[in-house]
């Protein structure tokens, strides 16, 4: 896609960069976390355990950011050409999703390096990061049609995502959140995500349908309502982009 | 769904909000209706140029047709593969190579990917641009930029094309090159929309024409007619502009007026029909070696021609006077003309008197002129044909 290449186009690292970002923010977390206070990682090698985790939620947040702001920095197309205008947040996402790939590879090598070895139960990653892509693509959607009259949303991005990480279980386990509050927690539909992208992958447990069955049904409901109205903004966007 | 047209609009309308002025205390958003009750219908395979002056609703209707943008009402209707070029290169994105930007320029114009591989090479020697094709467009010229644009444009193959003033891109030799392109294209059943001001430009492509004023389509017909239609638009000549400051003036142009024939004083010239422009002055001194030259400036802002009196200079005694120019016949093409006249002592540096746009003449045709003008001619047969 044009989106990958152009990206990494002029820059000498090239495709490095979409391993770079997650495993500089592994670096950061566990000396933060793991050296300077110690976090409880359900017994796993502390890098092993927030690298897993920083995948999807590195997927989420670089394509949520980019798509959100697809149609306003492509406004030269929008209001140029006529195309389906939902290909904008799309190939962001698309993007993303080949990031995670690259970097996924990275994941295989660590696991290898701290003897962490697979189940069968490591394919419900599939179904759990498809559960990701529907959502951030819903959300992208959303915001991507709001952000076509209120720029707001991408000032407030930045802040948000940065908030919404750490209303996450990326870099403490989802059974460090005190029980009463779960319920509240699990909401965030990247909750449950993470910690069973996490705990398929790497405890080799079954998924854990009480944080994914929420992330689930949000997503399910989020999507057709956001491509409504994406698809009801669509045909006069060019006119108050 | 044989005999349906191309494209067809029905009642189409487009209102923006416009905020009201500054400091009118006003705060209710005013309706502007940018395009309103269009209707008209396209055959296959026809020409169709739509003009207008600035405002009148052109670009609108371009991005109603292309779909940037959906009408508040009406419905437009059309089959095919419709391909709109508004702004070539528009599509480009500045950091992929020429060879890239052919791809995601067509695949956004509505090619399939075999399809651009297997044009690839005629797109780019089209373009002239076969050395640079493989770095990012951005270092392109913006000559090379816009030829590159027109020419993944150009091989769409679409059922229905748009253009814009997108013909006007590169050196002569390349807009000829765009323009056969396109009356290619025509030859071969493309329906074309041509949107333009420039009335000239839409002829030699169109078999119909659109006038469109104030939003509206005011004219719908052949060219010949669309030339009166929107000379009838320009609006009341224009009051004139004096270019020269005058401390003591020793000669004044009063007015420029024409007459026919008969003596009358019409409100448009013919071409091929004889006419009389006459320059009214009035002088304050005897003045001798006198140039008066009437320069004609057509609708796309190029002299046309001039006539003048720098051969038979002419003595000049004070009081008001005037100096006749008698074209026999009128070659001038149909278009609107605006006319500067000057008027200037023979070898003197400064002029006497400059007007600028002081009268404005209009001029018609009674059979299609091809052309800028129509050189008189006559024809001579051998007369020994007949074996």
């Amino acid at each position: 896609m044009h989106r990958v290449k152009v990206r990494y186009k002029q820059s000498v690292l090239g495709i490095a960069w979409a391993i770079l970002q997650p495993l500089a923010l592994m670096a950061i977390y566990t000396v933060i976390f793991s050296v300077v206070t110690k976090m409880p990682s359900n017994n796993q090698a502390y890098p092993v355990f927030v690298f897993s985790a920083l995948l999807p939620w590195v997927f989420f947040s670089g394509a949520l950011t980019n798509a959100a702001n697809s149609l306003v920095s492509n406004q030269y197309l929008i209001t140029k050409v006529y195309f389906p205008r939902d290909i904008l947040p799309l190939t962001y996402v698309i993007a993303a999703l080949f990031d995670f790939l690259v970097a996924a590879g990275i994941l295989a090598l660590m696991m290898i390096w701290y003897n962490l070895w697979p189940t069968a139960q490591a394919l419900w990653v599939i179904p759990v990061m498809m559960i990701a892509v529907v959502f951030t693509l819903g959300l992208s959607l959303l915001l991507a049609a709001l952000q076509v009259s209120f720029r707001d949303i991408g000032l407030a991005l930045p802040l948000v995502m940065q908030l919404w990480m750490f209303a996450s279980p990326v870099v403490y386990p989802l059974s460090s959140v005190p029980a009463p509050y779960r319920g509240w927690y699990l909401l965030n539909p990247m909750a449950g995500v993470i910690e069973n992208f996490r705990r398929t992958l790497l405890q080799g447990l079954p998924p854990d349908w009480s944080s994914l069955a929420p992330a689930c049904w949000i997503t399910l409901a989020l999507f057709p309502l956001a491509y409504g109205y994406f698809n009801y903004r669509e045909a006069t966007m060019a006119d108050v982009i | 769904m044989r005999n349906s047209p191309a494209l067809s609009l029905e009642g189409i309308g487009k209102c923006y909000r416009v905020p009201p002025e500054p400091g009118t205390g006003s705060r209710k958003y005013i309706e502007f209706w940018a395009v309103r009750d269009i209707a008209f219908d396209v055959p296959d395979g026809a020409a169709v140029g739509i003009i207008g002056h600035n405002g009148a609703g052109k670009s609108t209707l371009f991005k109603l047709l292309s779909g940037v943008t959906a009408p508040t009402v009406g419905e437009i209707r059309f089959r095919g593969r419709m391909a709109s070029l508004l702004e070539v290169g528009s599509g480009f994105h500045p950091e992929l190579t020429g060879r890239e930007n052919i791809f995601l320029s067509g695949t956004i114009l509505g090619m399939s990917r075999k399809e651009i591989h297997g044009k690839l090479e005629s797109i780019i020697d089209f373009a002239e641009v076969r050395p640079f094709i493989d770095i990012p467009v951005k270092r392109f010229s913006s000559g090379m930029y816009v030829r590159l644009g027109f020419s993944i444009a150009a091989h769409i193959e679409p059922e229905i094309l748009l253009l814009d003033e997108v013909l006007a891109v590169g050196d002569a030799a390349f807009q000829e090159k765009c323009q056969r392109r396109v009356l290619d294209l025509k030859q071969s059943g493309v329906t074309i929309l041509f949107i333009s001001h420039d009335l000239r430009a839409v002829e030699r492509l169109c078999d119909r024409v659109l006038v469109m004023q104030k939003g509206r389509v005011i004219h719908d017909g052949n060219v010949l007619e669309a030339i009166s239609a929107y000379q009838a638009v320009r609006g009341a000549a224009a009051a004139g502009e004096r270019r020269v400051k005058h401390v003591r003036p020793q000669l004044v142009i009063d007015a420029v007026r024409f007459f026919d024939v008969n003596g009358c004083e019409p409100d448009h010239g013919v071409t091929g029909e004889p006419l009389r422009v006459r320059l009214e002055y009035t002088a304050q001194e005897p003045l001798q070696e006198v140039v008066f030259e009437l320069l004609f400036i057509g609708s796309d802002a190029h002299w046309k021609t001039a006539l003048h009196n720098r051969k038979d200079r002419i003595s000049i005694t004070p009081g008001k006077g005037f100096v006749e120019f008698f074209c026999d016949p009128l070659v001038l093409a149909p278009d609107v003309y605006q006319i500067d006249a000057t008027v200037e002592r023979f070898g003197a540096e400064d002029p006497l008197d400059w007007l600028v746009g002081c009268q404005t003449l209009p001029v018609q045709a009674l059979s299609l002129v091809k052309g800028v003008f129509q050189q008189p001619f006559t024809l001579s047969v051998p007369s020994n044909t007949g074996f």
